[in-house]
């Protein structure tokens, strides 16, 4: 990255290769929406150009890369503020329940997407750590580090998350 | 769970529970966990719950990005560099910081939406253009209505026609009076007349076919056909009518027709009195 600071854009194709699937990721875990991630993948490589001098190079690319996508996902959130995208439960419930699924697959197919709509439901700081350390692998240490915070605080948030989620799910679960 | 007898312990372990979710802890924390869930069944099942969940958001996929993300890249990036290059030898022109302004609020998707829209308006505005210059509003006004003037005409014709055919005299009335609205009179509405004024048995009807007929006599036809019906008709009111008319045109082929209509046995004085008359005027 500090080669495309100093002028060299093309390595910035480079860095596209290497990290668009892990942005895209967070992003769609984050909103639950595929085509408004793949849109914000592009706006933040674009930030990343337009503001390449405030990469210090002090700490890592990917830090910065998940501060760029937290930004660009609360200016998406403002933008929907009104038209709330939430994912559909009910319609996907539908959707599985008309297949010729085993009722063991069905049963699965049907907890992951009321987990995914807990996932949802979860307060937008819960989400995040979240999805940082089970999908995007990062360490708590990391998270800290882009959410510019310590690890202990990290642990604290996912463990209330943990447990928010936890109600949530488990009493949409109770409401079938 | 703060209920438990041992709550610090409980407390401690559940601080742990991030870290052993992504098994993130240190020997000594490990050890120190085991040894309090081996005695504390609420822990444990704290703990298995939470792994369970843990376990079950694994199971929800991460869709890759379309192929298209990349393209869009690229072509970003692309765009990208040579903006920049532009903006370089822009500042060296000395260019004004207005067109970095526009370039930095619009971006590629909307200019690319502004562009397509703009287009759109343009060939709107030819294709008016065009359909303007090809038929003006008037003579497209004007077609209109002559088509429309045709198509009422003959239906006038038709109803006329068929009219004519009808027992009672009042419609047969009716439908001679329609004549005087049809223009352009072709040879059949003509012949439907000289045959009603030859044949109607209602005198009426014979005498308002006449005066439709006179209204016509510019066609040679219809002169014709009047001067045949001179000595056709045995009403002496239809005679003296049909004479006026005679003189009316000036039509000197009728003197033959008069003369036999007068050396006929049966034909009213009055009317002799009136044919006389007319030989007179026309000779």
């Amino acid at each position: 990255m500090l080669k495309v600071k100093s002028g060299d854009l093309n390595r910035m194709g480079l860095l596209f290769e290497r990290y668009h699937r892990e942005l895209f990721g967070f992003l769609y875990h984050m909103s639950s929406h595929a085509d408004a991630s793949e849109d914000m993948v592009q706006t933040v490589f674009y930030r990343m150009l337009k503001y390449r001098h405030t990469f210090t190079g002090e700490g890592e690319f990917r830090t910065w890369m998940y501060h760029l996508a937290r930004n660009v996902l609360i200016d998406s959130e403002k933008q929907n503020r009104r038209s709330a995208q939430q994912y559909d439960v009910q319609a996907y419930a539908e959707r599985i329940g008309g297949g010729p699924l085993a009722d063991e697959s069905l049963h699965k197919e049907q907890e992951m997407a009321l987990l995914q709509e807990a996932l949802g439901r979860l307060s937008a700081d819960h989400r995040e750590v979240l999805v940082m350390s089970r999908y995007q692998e990062l360490t708590y240490n990391e998270i800290a580090r882009i959410l510019d915070t310590t690890e202990g605080a990290i642990k604290v948030r996912v463990h209330r998350a943990m447990n928010e989620l936890k109600k949530i799910y488990l009493n949409s679960e109770y409401e079938r | 769970m703060n209920t438990n007898d041992k709550p610090i312990s409980c407390d401690v372990l559940i601080s742990h529970l991030p870290g052993w979710l992504t098994d993130d802890l240190s020997t000594a924390e490990r050890a120190a966990i085991e040894g309090h869930l081996a005695n504390c069944p609420a822990c444990q099942q704290e703990l298995a719950t939470s792994r369970q969940l843990w376990q079950q958001m694994g199971t929800v996929p991460t869709p890759q990005p379309g192929p298209q993300v990349r393209t869009q890249f690229y072509a970003m990036l692309d765009e990208f560099e040579a903006e920049e290059k532009e903006a370089r030898s822009g500042t060296l022109l000395g260019q004004s910081g207005a067109l970095r302004w526009i370039r930095d609020r619009f971006s590629p998707k909307l200019i690319m939406r502004l562009a397509y829209s703009a287009l759109l308006l343009g060939v709107g505005v030819l294709v008016g253009y065009w359909a303007q210059r090809q038929r003006t509003p008037e003579v497209a006004y004007q077609q209109r209505v002559d088509t429309l003037t045709a198509q009422v005409q003959e239906m006038r014709e038709m109803m006329m026609l068929s009219l004519l055919e009808n027992p009672s005299a009042t419609e047969r009335l009716r439908a001679v009076s329609y004549t005087k609205d049809i223009d352009d009179t072709d040879s059949q509405v003509i012949d439907a007349l000289l045959m009603t004024l030859n044949n109607d048995p209602n005198v009426n009807v014979r005498l308002v076919t006449l005066e439709a007929l006179a209204d016509k006599a510019q066609d040679a036809r219809v002169r014709e056909g009047l001067v045949q019906s001179l000595t056709r008709q045995e009403s002496p009111l239809v005679q003296v009518a049909l004479a006026d008319v005679m003189v009316k045109l000036q039509e000197k082929r009728s003197l033959k027709s008069l003369r036999q209509l007068l050396k006929q046995p049966g034909t009213n004085e009055l009317v002799k009195t009136k044919l006389e008359k007319t030989i007179r005027q026309l000779s």
